[in-house]
């Protein structure tokens, strides 16, 4: 089975490739922007609030977000003949392999 | 544990005031009973939601694993005998503004109902919300793979991604909505 479009490899792309940047995104902290909600302050990168905590997690979201865009319009516009390995089942695999990936990596909280 | 705010004479706990928290002026509206009725009713309206999201994608993950056999009439084959395609836009749509809701929610979640849990040392309770964040994100990039294979026409050969992303979605779902549950029952609203 083998995914037939532009618009379908972009979004079977879209998935996977988010989901595997997220968690390294996570994992890192390649966090695009920062929020400092007691300040309301939002800083570039990582850059921790003036005061208080710092929110990362739109960040992530952003990172991910873009780097799969640019990913998947890559794949879509590539000729069918480059694509024929990409198969639907990587728009469900990967990000279930990432709820695994993420399960593992904050499996601490569970343990104590 | 829990310290009177000099600035903003409001209830505060104690880290959060050592973080300057209740410091910033500008934000001191979010501490008045005005800014307390409108997260209380943020949270709930959250809930509400979710609640909807969560019966749309339960009749269509059901009705995808178990379809409705002939001549069945009772009331789980009732349930299962819902046309899963036409939940596929109000489950998206319900989806964006639950995570829109709850994106703006978390912003209060982090500067004090989650001082709650790790002072009260409740882990198991804390790490399902940190997993709950994480899921909603991946469920977000879900979205647009999970509109077009149900937007397909439902060519049979798509079936198994469909009901897999489905799935997979459902999972994200009911999670996000027991972590999100646990979470406003350990402190409790409005408190």
């Amino acid at each position: 089975m083998k995914v037939h479009g532009r618009f379908a490899s972009f979004v079977v792309t879209f998935a996977a490739v988010f989901a595997i940047v997220y968690y390294l995104a996570v994992a890192y902290n390649w966090a695009l922007f920062s929020y400092g909600p007691a300040i309301g302050q939002w800083t570039l990168f990582t850059q921790a609030a003036a005061a208080g905590p710092t929110m990362y997690w739109y960040g992530w979201i952003a990172t991910a977000a873009l780097a799969a865009a640019c990913v998947a319009a890559l794949v879509a516009f590539l000729p069918q003949q480059l694509t024929y390995w990409l198969w639907p089942g990587f728009a469900w695999l990967v990000p279930a392999g990432s709820i695994a990936a993420f399960v593992y990596l904050l499996r601490g909280y569970f343990m104590r | 544990m829990f310290t009177r705010c000099p600035r903003t004479n409001c209830w505060k706990p104690s880290s959060a005031i050592e973080f300057g928290i209740c410091v910033n002026e500008k934000r001191k509206k979010l501490h008045g009973m005005g800014g307390v009725r409108m997260w209380i009713a943020l949270v709930i309206t959250h809930g509400l939601v979710a609640f909807l999201l969560l019966g749309a994608i339960t009749h269509q993950v059901v009705s995808v694993w178990a379809p409705m056999r002939a001549g069945a009439s009772n009331f789980v084959a009732r349930f299962r005998a819902v046309g899963s395609a036409n939940y596929v836009n109000a489950i998206i749509v319900l989806y964006l503004v639950t995570a829109l809701m709850g994106s703006i929610i978390y912003t209060k979640y982090r500067i004090s109902a989650r001082f709650t849990l790790e002072q009260g040392g409740y882990w198991k309770s804390f790490g399902a919300f940190e997993l709950k964040e994480h899921f909603i994100a991946l469920g977000l990039a879900l979205l647009p793979a999970y509109w077009y294979f149900w937007r397909l026409s439902l060519t049979p050969s798509d079936a198994r991604t469909r009901k897999l992303l489905t799935t997979l979605l459902a999972f994200v779902i009911w999670w996000a909505f027991l972590a999100g549950h646990i979470a406003n029952n350990v402190r409790g609203i409005g408190t």
